[in-house]
């Protein structure tokens, strides 16, 4: 019993770092359309840019502030050069995107190098939590994704900009209509996505490591969080990722983990198949 | 009449031209067919000219760390060779292949290598998948390929007479390292291995031995490649391993590593793996996590362990330092353990072509029969230390080493000599039984 407890404890964990990154994701789509499979690549960078930092200023604290406005800006430049000239062309996003992918992986590959890196965690302690050795930094990692979601929420809720995003996901022509400069918030959008998945590779890194492929793995997980939300929901991605990582968690602990992202597959299958547009209600943007 | 003449006359050339015209394209139509097809290499081959050898190799994609090493070795080998005189007087030209760590862009590469590039020998990939899509086309293409990747196939049940390996497999890793780790770390097993061939393959070749040694080997952990969270499957392993036999390579060795060390699995249990989980990787460089673990190797690291002037001279090429393989000037780390092989294998053609009298490729089978049983010294050509390729299976016979990392360094606690595995390792195929 010890170990449901433990493997569904990693599993929400787990699920709200995938949701952090998933969430970045979400909206790019959500506002402009773009079916981004750089995405994956933009956290490898946020992880080679928290390791860049720990090495450079000996503080790793100091990349959960760095990380994500470097991560904004560069979001900003591949806005500006890769995505403005390919708006509300999905077809052509996967195509530009998928190139954007290659570049940003080789670039990474040719400066920092191709062996992979371990970051060690800010914090190092374990707890023996339901019969295994548990880092502390993981909690921390969830309670870091926690605020970061929260804040983002808050920021799309309380704020003049936040509103102005919502009135441009919802109807950009009565939005530019209404004096919303909806290029600037196209602008912004992506930023924003860049720096979640920016910020979720200083969170990860630690748990996993640093190296130019890293992004490739984790975009599949944060697909199906966002397919199984409903495309372009923004709560309903973060309660997918959880809940997947969560219930994953369980059945790993009575059966093969192989075994239960199989289960994941199948969940995601099903949901497109009754609920294109996702499992949570109203889920379409 | 005359007219008539001059008519029947301006048919026949006409005739004669449409004939010649089709006789003509359909001639030139076969050469081209023929040539696209690989069947005219002979007809042009040269008999003197530079002799050109082909390197696959992984320069970009996952295993570009490693594929460096490799192109580093191949362009030190022809060099060595070219400046000694080339082989049997004749240039060689090095032409190098990208195989992008992928198997089947790696396969067509190999396609172009040999058809278009014109190599008449293939030094090939340290990636498993690669190396088992590549044979069937270099024996299609009747060119010796060396492959340096570790899955069992390559001179197992998919071999054919043109695929050679100077290096170990699964076969050889257990059977050197398995009975000292079962005497020396435990008895009992548990594998976490990624969920592909070269994973499976060293949990049936390991299980076998120990087994039959008197352990015992639990459920094996098998990892979907690409999985960045070990927590689920490392907290599967039962509490009564002795030894946790650990094979990943990159990113997921590296996570291995840092979230068992985490764990703390370290201090109940002996961390037991082969060179391939750390390879290219400094443990100095991953803090702390290796530390303890024990490797089996091809080749130490540190100069001491085989002290000697080829291998001195052979770590001055490479431009690394005596310790711990660190290029100078860069913080790469060597992938000694298997680039090695696209150095030594330049050498071993090197042996083979001057041996049969090679002239052009119609000559390639008497260069196969000088591989098979070839013995090689240790030398400046074989700095890893003599060894035989074995004339059934064209598999390496070398010495192997264990290490354990000591204060991020690798210190050999023993060597298992050549000849202790010509002895465990009877061949369980035999090439020469298929026609060349």
């Amino acid at each position: 019993m010890d170990l449901v407890f433990a493997l569904a404890l990693n599993g929400i964990v787990w699920g709200l770092i995938i949701a952090l990154i998933a969430l970045g994701l979400s909206i790019i789509f959500g506002l402009l359309d773009i079916i981004n499979i750089a995405h994956g690549d933009f956290f490898m960078v946020g992880t080679v840019l928290a390791w860049t930092v720990l090495q450079t200023t000996g503080n790793y604290w100091l990349a959960f502030l760095l990380v994500p406005i470097i991560g904004f800006g560069l979001g900003l430049l591949i806005n500006h050069a890769v995505i403005q000239p390919i708006k509300n062309a999905a077809a052509l996003s996967i195509v530009a995107t998928f190139g954007l992918s290659i570049i940003l992986q080789e670039s990474v590959r040719a400066t920092y190098g191709a062996a992979p890196n371990r970051l060690v965690a800010p914090i190092q302690e374990t707890l023996l939590l339901f019969g295994i050795q548990y880092e502390v930094y993981r909690i921390f990692a969830a309670a870091i994704a926690i605020f970061a979601i929260c804040v983002f929420f808050g920021f799309l809720h309380k704020t003049k900009l936040g509103t102005w995003m919502r009135a441009v996901r919802f109807d950009p022509e009565i939005a530019t209509a209404m004096g919303i400069p909806a290029h600037r918030i196209y602008m912004v959008t992506f930023g924003i996505g860049f720096a979640m998945a920016a910020l979720g590779g200083v969170v990860a890194a630690p748990i996993t490591t640093v190296d130019f492929q890293g992004g490739i793995d984790i975009l599949p997980f944060c697909f199906m969080a966002v397919i199984i939300g409903g495309l372009g929901n923004l709560e309903g991605t973060v309660a997918a990722a959880v809940l997947l990582a969560f219930v994953e968690g369980i059945i790993t602990s009575f059966t093969d983990p192989t075994i239960a992202r199989i289960g994941s597959l199948i969940f995601m299958s099903a949901v497109l198949i009754v609920r294109p547009h996702g499992i949570f209600v109203g889920a379409t943007r | 009449m005359k007219s008539r003449k001059k008519t029947e006359i301006q048919e026949v050339i006409q005739d004669n031209s449409r004939r010649s015209f089709l006789k003509k394209t359909l001639t030139g139509g076969a050469i081209a067919s023929a040539a696209s097809l690989g069947l005219m290499r002979d007809v042009f081959a040269k008999e003197s000219g530079p002799i050109v050898i082909g390197h696959h190799a992984e320069l970009t994609g996952g295993f570009s760390s490693w594929g460096y090493w490799h192109d580093k070795c191949a362009q030190a080998a022809v060099k060595v060779i070219n400046e000694g005189g080339g082989i049997a007087g004749r240039k060689v030209v090095l032409e190098t292949e990208d195989t992008e760590s992928n198997p089947a862009i790696g396969a067509r590469k190999l396609r172009s290598l040999i058809q278009r590039r014109k190599a008449s020998f293939v030094v090939g990939s340290v990636h498993s998948g690669i190396m088992l899509a590549s044979i069937p086309v270099a024996t299609e293409l009747k060119t010796p390929y060396f492959s340096a990747g570790e899955a069992t196939e390559a001179t197992g049940s998919k071999g054919t007479r043109y695929s050679f390996r100077t290096g170990t497999d699964t076969y050889a890793l257990a059977a050197a390292g398995a009975p000292w780790a079962v005497e020396n770390l435990g008895k009992n097993w548990t594998m976490i291995f990624p969920d592909y061939a070269w994973g499976h393959s060293h949990h049936a070749e390991h299980k076998k031995l120990i087994e039959s040694m008197g352990g015992t080997v639990n459920d094996p952990i098998a990892v979907p490649l690409g999985t960045k969270d070990l927590v689920p499957y490392l907290s599967k392993i039962p509490e009564q391993t002795e030894v946790l036999f650990s094979v990943f390579f990159g990113a997921l060795s590296v996570a291995f590593y840092s979230q068992s060390k985490s764990m703390r699995l370290d201090e109940k249990m002996k961390m037991y793996s082969v060179s391939g989980t750390i390879e290219a990787i400094d443990p100095r460089d991953i803090d702390g996590a290796a530390e303890g673990v024990f490797f089996l190797e091809n080749f130490p690291r540190p100069l001491e362990y085989k002290d000697d002037e080829y291998h001195k001279r052979f770590i001055e090429m490479m431009n690394i330092d005596s310790v711990h393989a660190e290029e100078i000037g860069s913080d790469r780390i060597m992938a000694k353990s298997h680039a090695w092989q696209s150095y030594e294998n330049f050498f071993a053609l090197k042996a083979a072509i001057e041996m049969s009298g090679w002239q052009r490729d119609s000559d390639t089978p008497g260069v196969i029969e000088a591989l098979e049983g070839l013995e090689m010294q240790n030398s400046l050509a074989h700095p890893q230390g003599s060894k035989l390729l074995r004339a059934e299976d064209h598999s390496g016979m070398i010495d192997c080493f264990i290490s354990k990392v000591e204060d991020s360094k690798f210190v050999v606690k023993k060597r298992i000599p050549r000849d202790e595995m010509i002895a465990k390792l009877p061949p369980r195929y035999d090439f020469r039984k298929m026609s060349l």
